[in-house]
């Protein structure tokens, strides 16, 4: 078992994008979409013989065991080759949690099928009456015998239509005094007659997000991870190293090297107005890289983050906004075409980035939200 | 590349440095120091020059063979950061980048070092000139036969210094040299800025003056050194922002409007969190280029990074200080609130060496250049 972090940060930033250039498929390279399983399981099973599907694992589970700096070195690295996250949801949320507060016996069966992909998972958080205010969900899951009965619904649910399980929020104490209270964090699995899954067609015309109704579902009372009644301060205490990676300068960077190729031929640099638009996002980029590194550096010392870690993705996800608008400008007549424009060698898909990059203030917390927890746990602000 | 994969200054001298310089001005009486200098005429303490002398200030980045303390342009960035905080009127920024910026690279061994150094003497730099609209023109001031003819503009510091740097063009090219206050055939027009502080026009005929330095260093000399000096405004504007913000922070927690703080209405709440963020990612970005310009040589990388620095710093000084008076609401309208010395002091170190659309350009240019190098 290698000690990955007894490498300097030099030599195993080295070494993971000595494995990446080399093995990672060239065509699934910066996908413009969330992929199916099936498409990315040739990469998966490279992944998972090299051992390294979660890094943030500790070893004995099957992980890499990286500490916050060899983390955030891995990636980066694969986001500067466009190495697909695949459908990480399983190991990025779902382990975690197990590994934290579930039993011997769901560890011992679970995460070894969340690193084979066996089991491919979806995060059944959000409903429609439950979206930034999410203490507010209403699916409810009631004991019946060993089991747990499900009726509601969940929303936003990102792949449920290619995953085999989902991880959930559901109230089991509808008579708790807090809303924040009474609710669990339960397993469940999508293949039975109880959960229907629709698709939803986004502004893109994708539909990698899904509605997943539940009518007298069913799940064993053995999946359900951690105490009863206690699901929502387990999932909030998972989410501490999500908001620095929320938060990273990747996809604003990658964005703005498109928008330059693409301004480029489109010779948009002649006109001093777009030169002048073009310096600001790329000093809001640079600027904000400088923030992020000041971040990074914390964690790597072994410090928490606080609240104020939430700033890096107020800013990175409106500069992102702003760069893809300029792709749009730039592209002028084309501004409205579908598909990838070619400019010399070059080829821009100019809206399928400013679709993209519309989400990501509303998701992991909208910008608003953000700004509330900042001006209250950081600026002290009242009310 | 993250930061901390490059190498670091010593972060623990620096948080050392800034502790001393934040004492020393709030032992003054902080930014109150500004408003009472403003109304006595818009100088500077010369016992405050003095003290900051003591403390090393001024020779921060100068090497410590040549009597300074060495510590490189980051350094001076948290001296600068400081200054801005309590909006000293005093010429740091000035003396450590322009005229030691100068004399330390053109002429390490005149006697006029040790003296800025200790605070003894403050020597203004003349180097641009207004052209017929206006606006910058280029240099046509002349040195002959030991004397000054021709005019130079926008003199920082001209109406307390001893004697004034000059570069001046001459039949061996650039020269620079430097005029005593007060030499024959010197007259200084002073211009009131926002802040209080005077700008001088200086028209010399026949002004004798000492040469210092001549030949093809001079104009690379005064690039670098408008370039440091330019990282250092930058700084300033950073400390003036953070301090401008916390003042404006502590007022909406405690004005109140409809029976309740002003700072618990949601509106008031996000446009602060905006305010909070564009000083961090201010801060965050202006030392970064500093400590880089610390470790490269390149002239033009060097440019586009302190490029980099003010315009960000100017971006983020104009939202906070006029979304701080705003929030103040009609006192900040007041003359009697400090929040207006922060913004009158932004609107000068803003158009010192140029505004953030100024040097958007500048950094576009110097990237292309390179990129074209490449």
């Amino acid at each position: 078992m290698t000690d990955w972090n007894a490498m300097s940060d030099a030599d195993f930033r080295k070494e993971v994008r000595g494995f990446f250039e080399a093995e990672y498929p060239e065509e699934l390279r910066h996908l413009p979409h969330r992929p199916k399983f099936a498409e990315i399981e040739h990469w998966h099973r490279k992944l998972h013989a090299k051992g390294w599907v979660a890094p943030a694992w500790p070893a004995e589970y099957g992980g890499m065991g990286l500490n916050a700096a060899k983390l955030l070195i891995f990636y980066e690295e694969q986001q500067r080759w466009g190495v697909n996250r695949g459908r990480d949801m399983g190991v990025q949320m779902v382990g975690p949690l197990i590994i934290k507060f579930g039993t011997p016996d769901q560890k011992e069966y679970w995460l070894p099928r969340i690193l084979s992909c066996e089991d491919i998972w979806c995060q059944g958080y959000s409903e429609p009456g439950a979206g930034s205010d999410l203490a507010n969900l209403r699916t409810r899951a009631e004991s019946d015998g060993d089991d747990f009965v499900i009726n509601g619904q969940k929303i936003w649910t990102t792949m449920a239509h290619d995953a085999t399980h989902i991880f959930m929020l559901v109230r089991t104490d509808p008579d708790a005094p807090k809303k924040q209270q009474g609710i669990s964090f339960l397993l469940a699995p999508m293949d039975q007659p109880g959960v229907e899954v629709r698709t939803i067609t986004t502004l893109s015309g994708e539909t990698e997000f899904c509605e997943v109704f539940f009518d007298n579902a069913r799940t064993p009372r053995e999946n359900l991870v951690g105490e009863l009644n206690k699901g929502w301060t387990m999932a909030k205490a998972l989410l501490s190293f999500e908001r620095i990676f929320i938060g990273s300068p990747s996809l604003a960077q990658n964005a703005l090297g498109q928008l330059e190729s693409f301004a480029r031929g489109r010779g948009a640099f002649d006109d001093p107005v777009f030169r002048d638009r073009f310096a600001q996002a790329a000093l809001d980029v640079e600027d904000h890289a400088a923030l992020y590194a000041r971040f990074a550096d914390q964690l790597k010392r072994g410090e928490t983050l606080g609240a104020d870690v939430s700033m890096l993705k107020i800013w990175v996800t409106e500069c992102f906004q702003r760069i893809t608008e300029l792709m749009i400008e730039a592209a002028g007549p084309d501004g409205g075409t579908i598909g990838p424009l070619q400019v010399g060698n070059v080829s821009v898909d100019v809206l399928s980035s400013f679709y993209k990059a519309r989400p990501t203030t509303i998701y992991g917390g909208s910008n608003e939200i953000q700004r509330n927890i900042l001006s209250k746990a950081v600026l002290g602000l009242p009310g | 590349m993250t930061q901390s994969d490059k190498p670091s200054g010593d972060q623990e001298d620096l948080r050392l440095l800034r502790e001393s310089a934040r004492t020393l001005f709030e032992r003054a009486g902080g930014s109150k120091r500004a408003r009472t200098l403003r109304d006595a005429g818009g100088g500077w303490d010369a016992d405050m020059i003095r003290k900051l002398a003591e403390a090393g200030v001024f020779g921060v980045t100068v090497p410590e063979e040549d009597g300074g303390l060495g510590m490189g342009l980051a350094a001076g960035g948290v001296i600068a950061e400081e200054v801005g905080r309590v909006i000293a009127p005093e010429p740091v920024v000035l003396t450590v980048g322009l005229s030691l910026g100068l004399l330390r690279r053109l002429c390490p061994n005149d006697a006029r070092m040790a003296q800025l150094i200790g605070g003894e003497t403050v020597l203004a730099v003349a180097w641009q000139e207004r052209g017929p609209n206006g606006g910058p023109a280029e240099a046509s001031c002349r040195y002959e036969n030991g004397k000054l003819t021709g005019g130079k503009a926008w003199v920082v510091g001209a109406a307390g210094a001893q004697g004034f740097l000059v570069v001046a063009e001459s039949d061996n090219g650039p020269v620079l040299v430097l005029a005593e206050a007060g030499a024959d055939g010197l007259s200084v027009e002073e211009r009131r800025q926002a802040d209080g502080s005077a700008m001088g026009e200086l028209s010399f005929s026949g002004t004798p003056a000492e040469e210092l330095a001549s030949g093809g260093a001079v104009q690379g000399t005064l690039a670098e050194a408008v370039n440091d000096t330019t990282a250092l405004a930058a700084a300033e504007l950073v400390g003036l922002s953070e301090r401008a913000f916390e003042i404006t922070l502590e007022y909406i927690k405690t004005r109140e409007q409809f029976d309740k703080p002003i700072g618990s209405f949601q509106v008031i709440q996000h446009r602060a969190v905006d305010l909070n963020v564009m000083c961090e990612v201010a801060q965050s970005g202006v030392r970064e280029a500093l400590g880089l310009m610390d470790g490269e040589t390149d002239p033009k990388a060097r440019a586009r990074l302190a490029s980099r620095a003010k315009a960000r710093a100017v971006t983020a000084a104009r939202k906070i200080t006029r979304d701080a008076i705003q929030l103040h609401g009609a006192v900040g309208y007041t003359d009697e609130y400090d929040i207006g010395l922060y913004l009158n002091r932004a609107l000068v170190l803003s158009a010192w060496l140029g505004d953030d659309a100024y040097h958007r350009r500048l950094w576009f240019e110097a990237r292309e250049e390179e990129g074209a190098a490449q």
